[in-house]
């Protein structure tokens, strides 16, 4: 694991050289010259601090400590490094310069985490990140001191998925708090972490999770594959590596997960997904991920399974109800008014009756009038809240209406879809099936139920094509999976969803055709298997790689 | 690459054309959506014999006006307005009616459908074809018979309980035909169904209007507490296949509904021995109708019937704690019920229509033989033998066992 991890790590080092100047360089001989080439490299930034010290009897030896100020832990700076470093250096000082590296890391530095670093990027980023690195004259190594610290938000409920009953904290922008609330919830040595550096400015630590076991290791080895071929400037935000390594990108429908609760990626890592975690934010991708997946919530587990079938049944109707609700309202009054039953008919007509928009014009109106509204109230800043919602209120819930502009039922479909909008668990399919809402308006304006029909059958047929990392999008409805169902649509009895049976197991159970539909975890697709054995045969070819 | 004349890469033009070869389709989008506010909804439809051939058909359409019904700017005038047509065909009649309405006559919501005695009379084949055909028209619509009069009247009458007089019709059939018996829901594929068949004919509601018809169309007809005109649903009018041939009223009726099965509940009286009435409710009756068919030329037709029924007037001395006097109770209530189905299989001898079943029953026992007789079932039927078998049994006597009157 280890090995695994310097690899990712000297792959970021390659790419952040071959921006400095396509070589690999080495630091000089000479320590000042070694630090003016940093200075240089960094624009004599202010807030990197070099600090020379000399070491052993005078006139001793000249070393440097250069770190970023800021992103340091001080504490742990002054007393574990600089300080160990002025007592104890004293008696190394006899040997010859080129073994004092090692000497000083052996005997002289207190820090938990230090090592030798030869390469001049791997120096330079490890700065940039937060360590701190000692230079000797003479030397052409330097020693990276792990003392990246600094502030950070810390851990807090999280706000995009909440939970009545659940636990509260929620991941944060640290990658190494990150890292630690999973572990605390999963205490098996079977977890399995790879480190990788990516964006050729921001030098992002992504982290790669899985549990050995039960992820298949054809996931793995793709989402490793794919990881390493992002290239790109720069990785603020899960989102970046989401858009670049999902399957397919022309689709409304987001094919990957993702959450801001440890319990969440713990549950998912043990159902064989693969977690990837992101410096700077917190949230956490999680696939392959299945069209059900987004109904599911964390709650779902910690309620009876009634009363969790109750509520899921409810994020699937609300769903529904926010793609098909106002072009249902728009077919039925303009193209099928006699499946109506009468006195709602006779209602309908008399409101529309000195309204000056065609009903569709009308549903267009208000839908995007409440766009406005929910954009507005997720921008603005808290204080003019209250305003926002009051005015928003009136002029949806009243003003409109009584200015006739509007019928009253439009208001009410309109307020339906926005509610319904809200009860679906995952934001990004929330607003995917705002953004599909608008394609069946239009459908529905021009053609009634035949359009909607006919774009539901374009949708399912989209669907079906999707594919997560060689999932099927709407597995394990299609294709059918009998044993998959018992955590989709309903949520059975924790007893009855094959307790204590890993998904390897349950994969390894099945007969060979019908691996594919095991539910979320199954045999990639044939195209992600062939190019894995190409890059194995690659691999044969120059086993020498280094590890 | 390849380029035309323009300049225009090939490829780029032929992604363009496709383009626009895509987008065609959504200029046929729209031609049939009619806004609401532009529909005219047509609650109930009368269909009267006019006088000669050039307006044979005289067709009048109720409209909702929904403003005043559920709309806050109700301007006080009548719920519903009256259009008529006139024309060879329907169709034309429809067409004609057109002229007169601002919006689209929309018959999607037509719940009620009167057809004139004397149209009746004629025939009502192509009436139900055009019901048939029509993609607007329900088959679930309600179908009645004007009797005495123009249908186009019961289309013009206010009405008390629902400001549209269509639905109120609908409502009274609906209650009738749950609480006192013989009226029951006939829709247009009923209709049509008993028109097929074989020496029959369907049963239609009746509808008139009494009292004072002059002013039956305006508000003042409920101003006071006794509405002056009222409509209401009366005897079932007999066809022929398609011709009207009779009309059934009291016991007649009812045994005609109970043969076929179409009552719910019923009062039914017996005689006392000292005088006055003892009142049943029947509140279950099933009716099997069978063959015995071997010689088909002589049918045998049973009819069984067996009825559950509760005392609820029993304004006498007698003893109904007695199980004997309930049994004589039963056996009169039997012989009442006899009475009833005799009446109704003699009007419908004497109409020379079976559209009570016989034909029907002797076809499920005996298909060949039936295919033998059926041209000449008109005849059959008149001098069938017909065997009566009746069972009624009355279960309880409400809230009281004997009469308070029976301690004094």
């Amino acid at each position: 694991m280890t090995a695994r991890r310097d690899s990712g790590t000297q792959s970021g080092a390659k790419a952040a050289g071959a921006r400095a100047d396509g070589a690999e360089r080495r630091l000089s001989l000479d320590l000042h010259e070694s630090l003016r080439n940093i200075q240089a490299e960094v624009g004599y930034s202010p807030d990197i601090k070099v600090r020379e010290i000399r070491l052993g009897p005078a006139p001793g030896i000249q070393a440097a400590a250069v770190h970023l100020s800021g992103l340091t832990d001080a504490q742990l700076l002054n007393e574990f490094v600089m300080g160990a470093l002025l007592q104890n250096a004293e008696e190394l000082t006899d040997n010859p310069v080129d073994e004092l590296p090692k000497l000083l890391l052996g005997r002289a530095l207190e820090v938990g985490e230090a090592a030798i670093a030869e390469d001049w990027n791997e120096t330079l980023i490890a700065v940039l990140s937060g360590d701190t690195a000692i230079l000797l004259d003479g030397c052409t190594v330097a020693i990276i001191c792990g003392t990246r610290g600094g502030e950070w938000r810390s851990v807090s409920e999280p706000t995009s998925q909440l939970v009545v009953r659940g636990p509260k904290d929620g991941f944060v922008e640290s990658i190494a708090t990150n890292i630690s609330l999973v572990r605390r919830r999963l205490r098996s040595p079977k977890l399995r972490l790879e480190s990788m550096k990516i964006g050729t400015e921001t030098q992002t630590t992504v982290v790669l999770m899985y549990v050995k076991g039960f992820a298949s290791d054809d996931l793995v080895g793709e989402v490793r594959k794919r990881l390493e071929k992002v290239a790109i400037d720069e990785v603020l935000e899960s989102g970046f590596i989401e858009e670049l390594i999902q399957d397919k990108t022309i689709t409304p429908f987001p094919t990957i997960y993702n959450t801001e609760r440890p319990d969440v990626v713990v549950g998912n890592l043990l159902e064989g997904r693969v977690a990837i975690l992101v410096d700077g934010t917190p949230f956490v991708l999680i696939l392959p991920a299945v069209f059900t997946q987004f109904f599911q919530s964390a709650e779902d587990y910690s309620q009876r399974f009634d009363i969790a079938i109750l509520m899921r049944v409810v994020r699937y109707l609300s769903f529904i109800v926010l793609i098909l609700g106002p072009s249902v309202y728009i077919a039925l009054t303009t193209y099928h008014y006699e499946m109506l039953p009468t006195t709602l008919l006779i209602n309908l007509l008399a409101q529309r009756e000195n309204v000056p928009f065609p009903a569709f014009v009308e549903a267009m109106l208000m839908e995007i009038a409440f766009e406005f509204l929910r954009e507005a109230g997720v921008r603005m800043p808290r204080v003019i809240g209250q305003t926002v919602s009051v005015v928003g209120a009136l002029i949806l819930g009243s003003a409109v209406v009584e200015a006739g502009i509007i019928t009253p039922i439009m208001v009410i479909v309109v307020a339906l879809t926005g509610i319904a909008s809200f009860a679906i668990p995952a934001y990004n399919m929330a607003i995917a099936g705002r953004l599909i809402r608008f394609a069946f308006l239009l459908l529905a304006g021009m053609f009634g139920f035949y359009g909607i029909t006919l774009g539901l059958i374009v949708m399912i047929a989209h669907m079906n094509s999707l594919r997560s990392f060689g999932i099927p999008y709407l597995s394990p409805f299609v294709p059918l999976s009998v044993r998959g169902q018992k955590d989709t649509l309903l949520r059975l009895p924790m007893w009855m969803m094959n307790p204590g049976k890993s998904p390897q197991q349950m994969r390894a159970e099945l007969p060979k055709s019908m691996q594919i539909t095991t539910g979320h975890e199954a045999v990639l697709s044939p195209a992600i298997k062939k190019n894995e054995e190409m890059d194995r045969k690659r691999e044969g070819g120059n086993s020498n790689e280094p590890e | 690459m390849n380029r035309n004349r323009r300049g225009i890469p090939v490829r780029r033009s032929l992604l363009l054309f496709s383009a626009l070869l895509a987008l065609m389709p959504l200029l046929t989008g729209c031609w049939d959506s009619v806004e609401l506010n532009r529909r005219a909804i047509v609650s109930g439809v009368a269909i009267d014999r006019g006088e000669t051939e050039a307006d044979k058909y005289v067709l009048s359409f109720q409209v909702i006006v929904s403003e005043e019904i559920s709309g806050e700017k109700a301007r006080g005038i009548a719920p519903v307005a009256l259009y008529t047509g006139r024309g060879r065909t329907m169709f034309e009649a429809l067409a004609n009616a057109s002229r007169q309405t601002a919006r689209f006559l929309s018959l999607g919501h037509v719940r009620v459908l009167v057809i004139s005695e004397k149209f009746a009379r004629e025939g009502i084949r192509d009436i139900m074809d055009v019901l048939e055909r029509e993609s607007d028209t329900r088959l679930t619509s309600l179908m009645f018979i004007s009797k005495g009069q123009p249908a186009k009247d019961l289309m013009s009458t206010m009405t008390v309980f629902s400001k549209i007089p269509a639905n109120d019709l609908v409502e009274k059939l609906e209650t009738t035909s749950k609480q006192f018996g013989y009226n029951y829901r006939m829709e247009v594929d009923e209709v049509i169904r008993g028109i097929q068949i074989r020496g029959g004919g369907p049963t239609i509601n009746g509808v008139q209007t009494t009292g004072d018809k002059e002013n039956a169309g305006s508000n003042d007809n409920l101003k006071t507490i006794a509405p002056k005109a009222i409509l209401r649903v009366t005897g079932l009018a007999a066809f022929k296949d398609d011709k009207l041939k009779g009309w059934l009223e009291g016991e007649t009726a009812l045994g005609t509904a109970l043969l076929q099965n179409q009552v719910k509940e019923f009062p039914s009286l017996v005689e006392d021995r000292e005088g006055g009435y003892i009142a049943f409710n029947v509140y279950q009756s099933t009716v099997k109708i069978a063959a015995k068919a071997k010689d088909p030329e002589h049918p045998l037709i049973i009819v069984n019937i067996s009825q559950q029924a509760a005392l609820k007037e029993g304004p006498s001395t007698l003893d109904y704690s007695d199980p004997e006097v309930i049994e004589g109770l039963s056996d009169r209530l039997t012989a009442e019920t006899k009475n009833m189905i005799q009446l109704a299989v003699q009007e419908a001898r004497r109409l020379g229509s079976d559209y009570i079943g016989f034909g029907e029953a002797l076809r499920r026992e005996n298909p060949r033989g039936w295919n033998r007789v059926k041209d000449h079932w008109e005849e059959l039927f008149k001098t069938c033998e017909v065997k009566i078998n009746a069972d009624a049994v009355i279960r309880h006597t409400d809230m009281r066992g004997n009469s308070f009157q029976v301690n004094k």
